[in-house]
């Protein structure tokens, strides 16, 4: 029987320790030390909470699409391995819509306080309601179908959400409308002063190692309720199996 | 900007930015602890 030992405990202490850490620094940087944005004011500061879980949100449904991609594959190969790839797409579609609805939600509020109005149907927005509507379908599948092809179902669903992606991501670039220009990676125009990357880069590492301790955390939890499953299983086969005195 | 100026309710954008603050943290720590309580309530079936 495979054992948890007190090193992968402890690693997951110190790195769940860091996060917070990093989170405190960047939540410092971003509230106390960064000048105030002279267009904007102090609501401009949404953005160091904004644009890093925003980039993050995009990332994790790569790590989704990959490992359906890896169960799809081995479903019939090596049943195992396919239990474990499903356990690491389910908690990174899980860790998707977290993010994701942070990002609409902070987005929501920055936009009411500087535009005046709560949504518009801009296609950077609503891409990125698709792909939020995307990975709580995938969720919902998961939660309600009673087929036993679930697992298989879901797979598909999440290559085919993994397809809004970079929709998401070059919407900006394809079509200039309401969302603000692409801050990075947008062409000589882009970037943004050097005052306000130290914040920026403390809240992208704090958020990308708080969602990498919460992804492995949720797979622990996904791949400890499978081996209690399996377990239920094989002691209802083992007591059909008794013959009665 | 002071803690006092963070937590300054008396214009819209101070409130959505403190309610921005806020709700990020409440969600990720409402999801950890969500997953935390699930945690130790699911046996470990590896240990017996």
């Amino acid at each position: 029987m495979e054992q948890r030992t007190p090193t992968l405990r402890n690693v997951a202490w110190l790195w769940f320790g860091i996060s917070v850490a990093v989170l405190v620094v960047g939540f410092r940087q971003a509230i106390f030390l960064v000048p105030t944005d002279v267009a904007q004011g102090n609501v401009g500061r949404i953005f160091y909470y904004h644009v890093p879980i925003a980039m993050l949100s995009l990332i994790f449904p790569y790590i989704n699409f990959a490992a359906s991609l890896f169960y799809l594959y081995w479903r019939r190969r090596d049943p195992l391995k396919a239990l474990t790839a499903d356990a690491l797409a389910l908690s990174t579609a899980e860790v998707t819509v977290v993010y994701s609805s942070i990002c609409l939600l902070t987005g929501m509020l920055w936009g009411r306080a500087t535009w005046g109005i709560w949504w518009t149907w801009d296609p950077r927005l609503t891409s990125m309601l698709l792909l939020w509507l995307l990975y709580v379908s995938y969720l919902m599948l998961r939660r309600f179908s009673s087929t036993g092809q679930t697992h298989t179902l879901a797979a598909v669903l999440s290559v085919f959400a993994a397809v809004d992606v970079p929709i998401v991501y070059m919407s900006i670039r394809w079509w200039r409308t309401q969302h603000p220009a692409p801050v990075f990676g947008g062409g000589p125009d882009s970037g943004v002063d050097p005052s306000m990357l130290p914040a920026f880069f403390w809240n992208l590492a704090g958020w990308a190692l708080w969602g990498l301790c919460i992804v492995l955390f949720r797979f622990s939890l996904e791949r400890r309720r499978q081996f209690a499953e399996q377990e239920a299983a094989l002691k209802a086969i083992e007591a059909s199996l008794e013959i009665p005195q | 900007m002071t803690w006092k100026s963070f937590f300054d309710m008396s214009t819209m954008p101070h409130r959505h930015l403190l309610f921005t603050y806020v709700a990020v943290l409440v969600i990720q720590g409402g999801y950890f602890c969500w997953v935390a309580w699930n945690w130790f309530h699911i046996r470990d079936a590896r240990r017996y």
